[in-house]
């Protein structure tokens, strides 16, 4: 194949895969703590590139996404059992194969007492223990993170920080995980606010210009590999004409 | 390319979920003791095109990797049980719990339902029923020649009858409250029913030792639901679904120009 229509293909393979990110971010405007996905773009460039300059030898592709991280904004539930989440940082929970890290505050009592997910995963404390309370009685949350019930503590709500979160893995359902190995460390200065819920950090209008922008690029590309066929075509049957 | 256009769909159908709700909310306003729903969404599975932390080479591990999510689904509407406003009746079966707790009614079939509408009334025997004629249990009755019908804040009902000063005891209303009250399961009718999810009933007088709430006579508990933030929620869920129909109509779009390559 020629130069031009090998780039082009490249190019709008790499749309398509923007494409399926800007389409999970607006997907996934509505759900709670959701932080909204971009991409990088790179240059494939063969081992051979050096070599031979008789031509581009690199093609467009994406390299890797990246998740935002900015504060989603806090909207009022009045639902006690809603923690959101102000600064950085996630709520630690017990899944099924080790700790799990999220910011939808969306917690419920179990039957014996411990705040848990939508899942069943329990909310941990400072320490790693689950909390356990009178669902009985009403129970306050400070912004410090200390959860009060009749005036009695039952521990800090642990909120775990990392130094490159960008290193966490989307594990769905709101969660994400830690398979980088790096530490997780207290967040420091980061708010609870009680009856509040942390939305999607999803820019509707970003997402809709992100869409105009793929498409135009992408039948700029569609354009090329016509304009490239057309070439060989007329390369083929008018100069080679006997 | 593919995951784009069920990503966009499942988002048109979590954004569907989330009017129908709406929709149910805001019929549901005028509605004595209805508690509203709010739907809660999780994004699905994502695909790992490069997972990170993988080696990149003998020394390099990949900080970040190349994820590619699959859309979002509808997980739960939870019952948000606020406390909804008060409007006086002067009907002295029209009761609202200041606090936790349900009433409990016994069904047709027997089984104990719980409610939070307290609009109750008087059947044919003298017993108390509510709108739809299930017996409240324990079950309470007054004769039919009881001059005033008083119900205190715990819960004690007491009439006069004619001719006679004292007042009489009919019984106590019992009321019943959950560990999880998020999980009960809504009948319809203004009734919820247990669940494994809900745990067993905790029952108790009003305003005892665990925790729950007092009786107030003459009034009635309005629905919680509140309109301004349900027409939030719906000008935001329409504008969310429109957003991801652009998305299928861009993914379309891509697909027709690969397809007109080949000429």
């Amino acid at each position: 194949m020629d130069q031009i229509s090998v780039l082009a293909a490249a190019g709008m393979q790499a749309r398509m895969q923007s494409l399926d990110l800007v389409a999970n971010n607006l997907a996934n405007s509505s759900t709670g703590g959701f932080k909204t996905d971009g991409e990088f773009y790179t240059l494939f460039t063969s081992e051979a590139a050096g070599e031979d300059a008789s031509g581009p030898s690199s093609v467009p592709m994406i390299q890797r996404q990246w998740t935002d991280f900015t504060q989603g904004l806090l909207e009022p539930t009045n639902n006690p059992l809603d923690f959101g989440l102000s600064g950085k940082g996630f709520f630690v929970v017990q899944g099924p194969s080790g700790p799990l890290y999220t910011r939808n505050g969306n917690f419920r009592f179990t039957t014996g007492g411990a705040l848990v997910t939508s899942e069943g995963y329990p909310l941990l404390q400072q320490g790693g223990q689950p909390f356990h309370a009178n669902t009985a009685q009403p129970l306050a949350v400070s912004r410090e993170g200390e959860i009060t019930q009749n005036g009695g503590s039952l521990g800090h709500v642990e909120i775990a920080n990392f130094e490159n979160p960008a290193g966490l893995t989307k594990y769905g359902a709101n969660y994400f995980s830690n398979t980088t190995g790096q530490d997780p460390v207290e967040a420091t200065g980061t708010e609870i606010y009680q009856g509040k819920i942390e939305t999607s950090n999803v820019s509707a209008s970003h997402g809709a210009v992100r869409i105009v922008g793929l498409s135009r690029q992408f039948e700029m590309m569609q354009k090329a590999i016509t304009l490239s066929n057309d070439m060989s075509k007329q390369a083929i049957e008018q100069v080679a004409k006997v | 390319m593919i995951r784009a256009l069920f990503s966009a769909a499942s988002g048109m159908n979590a954004q569907q979920t989330n009017v129908e709700n709406i929709a149910n909310n805001i019929a549901n306003a005028n509605t004595a003791g209805f508690k509203a729903r709010r739907a809660q969404f999780q994004d699905l599975l994502y695909q790992n095109l490069i997972q990170p932390g993988a080696a990149a080479t003998q020394q390099t591990t990949v900080p970040t990797g190349l994820q590619l999510g699959l859309g979002t689904r509808a997980v739960s509407n939870e019952i948000i049980f606020t406390q909804g406003d008060f409007s006086e009746t002067d009907n002295p079966l029209d009761l609202v719990i200041q606090g936790n707790g349900f009433f409990q009614v016994q069904t047709p079939s027997g089984q104990i339902a719980y409610t939070k509408a307290g609009t109750f009334h008087l059947n044919q025997t003298g017993q108390v029923v509510d709108p739809n004629g299930n017996l409240l249990d324990p079950p309470i009755t007054v004769p039919q020649n009881a001059l005033s019908l008083t119900i205190g804040s715990d819960g004690t009902v007491s009439y006069t009858l004619p001719g006679q000063a004292a007042a009489q005891q009919a019984g106590q209303i019992q009321l019943a409250n959950f560990a999880n009250p998020s999980g009960l399961n809504s009948l319809g009718q203004s009734l919820f029913q247990q669940t494994e999810a809900s745990g067993a009933p905790i029952i108790g007088p009003p305003g005892g030792q665990d925790g729950l709430g007092t009786l107030m006579q003459g009034y009635v508990e309005q629905s919680n639901v509140s309109i301004v933030q349900e027409f939030v929620n719906l000008i935001v869920s329409q504008r969310a679904y429109e957003a991801n129909s652009k998305v299928v109509k861009a993914a379309d779009d891509m697909y027709q120009q690969v397809n007109n390559l080949k000429q």
